[in-house]
């Protein structure tokens, strides 16, 4: 890579950004402006808000009398506010008294109240029941009289006296705004009288008042000595924010440099020129980066200055840990990077930049909600989590931001592992983007469905196209989603075996045998069906011998790093007492039999022979593992079996050949199903067995990590000798190589 | 200078699934020379000419330009020639000098080198106007101008220009063309596609007309005349792509 290259396409990008209005309004000038405007029109309207007056209808308060008052010159009493000037901000409209007359005859006050109310005649209502003041006095005088003859108590003094005093009921309603403040400003006002009431009462029974309130509960802040007084509120606000404007920042300059530029009609002088296209790639990636990382530390700035001056006089307010600072300052560098490199990927996809800004959202879509997931409650920084994208890198700012450092510490190689790997691969798929002339070149069609379906009838090869096999591997996680709602739990392993069999031949085998049909004239080719090379076979079951234990020790990785949910484990435990009533030969049947067929011709058959026409074997194996892994519905099982089928796609492609990967999966599911019948009495009756594993709890066992260890050892050179074997490539990937053999020889 | 041999593109689209942009061409074009490729739209004369700038890869076949492979040298290739077509546009935020520095640069050409070279073609093409301009204020003409300096800042050997003259006016056009003649009577091998048979007569060497991917004619233009016992290479043209349409019509 020459890197002068690199420089000078960094430098022009730049300067052709900082030339451009649009960029220069978004990046410097919308964060200056923004969150001050935002700020301002925020204060002014919770101060609109708090000082307009809400009206209060108040109902059966003239008995209240011989009671500490409530209502003076109407108005509530000042001494009920904190601040006494907010009186006048809860203006009172008293119900007329209740027409005298027949008592049935009267309306039901409460009643007319609520529809005052909901038809927002008022914005709340105070009542108080017909008997409030009549039994409040009662029960005042109890206690007197408790007090003057001793020890009775006062149901004792007199049985007629009930000490249920009828609540006074607050009438708001949540779906107005300043129902809800004047509800607020009620609440503290009938706090602070009920409180008078009872000192009243404490006093009438000879009581202290300050029985009510014996002591004072002190606080301490121990933030304080540490200097992170007040760092919750930034430690949740400020990693999201930081993502968001990071991508943000990306999005728009991408957008520009690839898309404008191919709208522009400068791409192709570009690609003309000497530069490489890695050489492109890395100058407009570091120019996004730099945009990314400048809207971020200016949006960031902002919004501390403006929320320094708008809430800078709340006392919980506090300055985000100049630590805390720095530790964004570094986690921005790979975030940009990732987010740059995301965009850049997509840009190059779209044709014009109005298409490029249709991206944004479906970006956002999966972005948002691993950055808002660490702000779910109990998700916190451990292993499994820091190893999620993007959420490990909140969890672990969040910690920092909080002061916890040798939590953030202790999980930071896996977030930065995670975030790196990720970034790579975001670089690489640019890189990709940038090689790829179908994405380079695109020209606008309009989509019709049904040219496009006879097209690939009437022009079909001997295996399928990439498209069509992205479009049969999505097929069979919508059918299946669907499909998991439909059909209900099985009560015996009758309804067990029905469910795995029509699963696997309805939704997996039968959309990629009737494409096959359709999108191929070659079903031999596409599904793989020849014979090996014998070798292979002995090899094939070598090998899901040997990676039994591995796939054993990755399974209880995984589940310690993701445990299962309640729910999950219940229907786990379910399938499994059914299993156990069943023998082995029918569960070996259902659960690896039946499934390697179905998989293997729709996983490792059409779909990965679709992605052989990417060029690169590695790349295919890795998408068909992905669709194979989605397939599985638990996470955890997903994971697994991502991994599993690498080493199957493997073989498929090396062997030429659908049958040592079948075996492989025959296999490896057939030794699962018999670790999980392993108990402590067969490693009893097999000693020699227990020098291997341990039996757990709930059936199973675990292989003893020296076990683990020599089989992944002689897996992989296992795995290496299906490398040496001659197989057959697509005219796709015949012609990489020669493009990369001409480019290593140079 | 150019070698292309048995040069096939494969593409696929919608309305014409997969299709053959160029079925197994061959020609050779030599340094001093003016090779046209003539065809109507869609003959597969960009194709042609993306290949040979190292911008797309060949299905199957070669091309060499200067003995470097496209599909396993394009960088060397790169180095050799200079690409200029109508599909290809200036940078709208950069000046017209700014413009050829960044490519004279990306050549790897030195500071004096640079300098030297720049003077002598804003002087030679006439760009003076074009200096302090940024893209987007200038005219066609212009924009004609700055990327043929672009395109031969590196004093290349072969010159690939694609439909150049397409949406040009007369004035431009015909400058252009002067260009085109100049270079070639400097020794550059110039690879001239259009669709115009006046500017093909006016300029080329050697032709090949080309149409649905496979060149029906080739040679030079007396050549083309005598075989074809046709004067007129407009008439000629349209002969040879009417026999063709007759012995191939469309499937679709």
């Amino acid at each position: 890579m020459n890197l002068s290259n690199v420089k000078l396409i960094l430098s022009r990008e730049i300067r052709d950004q900082l030339r451009d209005r649009r960029t220069l309004f978004m990046i410097f000038v919308l964060p200056l402006l923004l969150y001050p405007l935002l700020g301002m029109s925020f204060f002014q309207v919770s101060q609109f808000m708090q000082a307009q007056p809400t009206s209060v209808l108040i109902v059966g308060a003239k008995d209240l009398v011989d009671l500490p008052p409530l209502v003076q010159n109407r108005e509530f009493a000042r001494g009920l506010f904190a601040d006494s000037s907010k009186a006048r901000l809860l203006k009172l409209h008293f119900a007329p008294d209740e027409p005298a007359g027949n008592l049935n005859e009267m309306p039901d006050r409460c009643a007319e109240a609520r529809r005052a109310v909901q038809s927002g005649q008022y914005d709340a209502a105070l009542y108080f029941p017909d008997d409030f003041a009549n039994r409040l006095e009662d029960f005042r005088q109890a206690i007197e009289a408790r007090a003057e003859q001793g020890e009775q108590s006062p149901q004792q003094t007199d049985p007629k006296v009930s000490l249920l005093v009828p609540s006074p009921e607050i009438i708001y309603t949540t779906a107005n705004e300043k129902s809800q403040v004047a509800y607020s400003r009620l609440s503290g006002v009938l706090r602070r009288w009920t409180a008078e009431v009872g000192k009243t009462n404490l006093a009438a029974g000879g009581v202290p008042t300050s029985a009510a309130e014996p002591f004072d509960v002190q606080t301490a802040d121990v933030a304080g000595e540490t200097g992170y007084r007040g760092a919750a509120m930034w430690s949740k606000i400020l990693p999201v924010l930081l993502l968001i404007w990071a991508l943000t920042g990306a999005f728009y300059p991408a957008v520009d440099l690839c898309a404008g530029e191919k709208e522009r009609g400068t791409l192709e002088t570009l690609l003309s020129s000497p530069a490489e296209r890695s050489e492109i790639v890395l100058g407009k990636l570091l120019t996004i980066m730099l945009f990314s990382m400048i809207t971020a530390v200016l949006n960031l700035a902002s919004i501390g200055v403006t929320g320094w001056l708008v809430l800078g006089d709340l006392a919980e307010f506090r300055a985000p840990p100049a630590m805390a600072v720095l530790w964004l300052a570094i986690a921005l560098v790979p975030i940009s990077a990732m987010f740059s490199a995301l965009c850049l990927a997509l840009a190059a996809f779209a044709r014009s930049t109005k298409e490029g800004q249709y991206y944004l959202m479906p970006l956002l879509l999966v972005i948002m909600p691993l950055a808002i997931l660490p702000m779910a409650p109990g998700v916190e920084l451990n292993l499994g989590n820091s190893l999620i994208p993007v959420t490990g890198v909140v969890l672990l700012l969040r910690s920092v931001l909080e002061g916890g450092y040798l939590q953030a510490l202790q999980f930071l190689p896996g977030v930065v592992a995670v975030t790196l790997a990720a970034c790579l691969l975001s670089i690489r798929w640019a890189v990709d983007q940038f090689n790829s002339e179908s994405v380079l070149f695109r020209e606008s069609e309009r989509l019709e469905m049904g040219l496009w379906l006879r097209r690939l009838v009437r022009d079909r090869q001997a295996t399928p196209t990439v498209a069509a096999a992205v479009f049969c591997g999505v097929m069979i996680l919508v059918v299946r989603f669907f499909m998991s709602f439909a059909l209900e739990s099985p009560e015996g392993f009758g309804d067990f075996a029905k469910l795995a069999v029509v699963t696997q031949l309805a939704v997996i085998a039968t959309p990629a045998l009737l494409m096959t049909i359709i999108f191929t004239n070659s079903p031999r080719r596409t599904l793989l069906l020849r014979c090996p090379a014998w070798r292979t076979i002995p090899a094939a079951v070598l090998l899901a011998v040997l990676l039994h234990p591995v796939a054993n020790a990755l399974q209880v990785v995984i589940t310690q790093l993701y445990p299962v949910s309640e729910e999950v484990r219940a229907a786990l435990e379910s399938a499994e007492k059914i299993l156990r009533t069943a023998p082995y030969w029918k569960i070996v049947l259902m659960i690896a039999v039946v499934p390697a067929i179905c998989e293997e011709l729709a996983f490792r058959g059409f779909i990965l022979s679709g992605f052989r026409h990417l060029g690169h074997k590695w790349r295919a194996i890795v998408y068909s593992a992905l669709f194979f892994g989605l397939a599985h519905a638990i996470l955890q099982q997903s994971l697994i079996a991502c991994l599993v089928g690498l080493v199957i796609g493997y073989l498929a492609v090396q062997s030429g050949s659908l049958l040592p990967g079948a075996i492989f999966h025959v296999l490896n599911n057939s030794l699962a199903v018999a670790n999980s019948r392993i108990t402590p009495e067969v490693l009893d009756r097999w000693p020699s067995l227990g020098t291997l594993a341990s039996a757990v709890d709930g059936g199973g066992c675990i292989y003893h990590w020296p076990v683990v260890g020599i089989c992944a050892f002689a897996g992989l050179v296992l795995l290496g000798w299906f490398a040496g074997l001659p197989y057959p490539k697509s005219a796709e990937e015949q012609l990489q190589e020669a493009i990369d053999r001409g480019l290593y020889e140079d | 200078m150019i070698k292309v041999r048995e040069l096939t593109k494969h593409y696929a689209d919608l309305r014409r699934g997969r299709f053959v942009a160029l079925d197994g061409i061959n020609f050779d074009a030599k340094a001093g020379q003016v090779y046209g490729l003539l065809g109507p739209n869609g003959a597969g004369k960009t194709t042609a000419l993306r290949i040979l700038s190292t911008v797309l890869r060949p299905s199957s076949g070669t091309a060499t330009i200067n003995g470097f492979d496209v599909l396993t040298q394009p960088s060397q290739v790169r180095h050799q020639i200079g690409f200029m077509s109508a599909n290809t546009a200036v940078y709208d935020r950069m000046t017209g000098w700014e413009m050829v520095e960044y490519f004279g640069r990306l050549h790897g050409l030195s500071e004096q080198q640079l300098a030297d070279r720049m003077e002598h073609l804003f002087e030679r093409l006439q760009m003076d106007d074009t200096r302090d301009l940024l893209g987007a204020k200038m005219s066609t003409g212009m924009k004609q101008k700055v990327s043929i300096a672009r395109a031969i800042v590196h004093d290349p050997p072969v010159l690939i220009f694609d439909e150049a003259t397409v949406g040009l006016d007369v004035l431009v056009a015909r400058a252009l063309l002067s260009t085109v003649a100049e270079l070639r009577d400097h020794g550059k091998c110039i690879i001239f596609s259009t669709h115009i048979m006046h500017e093909a007569e006016k300029l080329c060497d050697r032709v090949a007309i080309l149409h649905h991917g496979q060149i029906l004619a080739e040679g030079t233009l007396e050549e083309l005349r005598d075989v074809h016992h046709e004067r007129d290479l407009e008439e000629l043209f349209f002969q040879l792509i009417s026999r063709h349409d007759k012995a191939h019509p469309p499937t679709v």
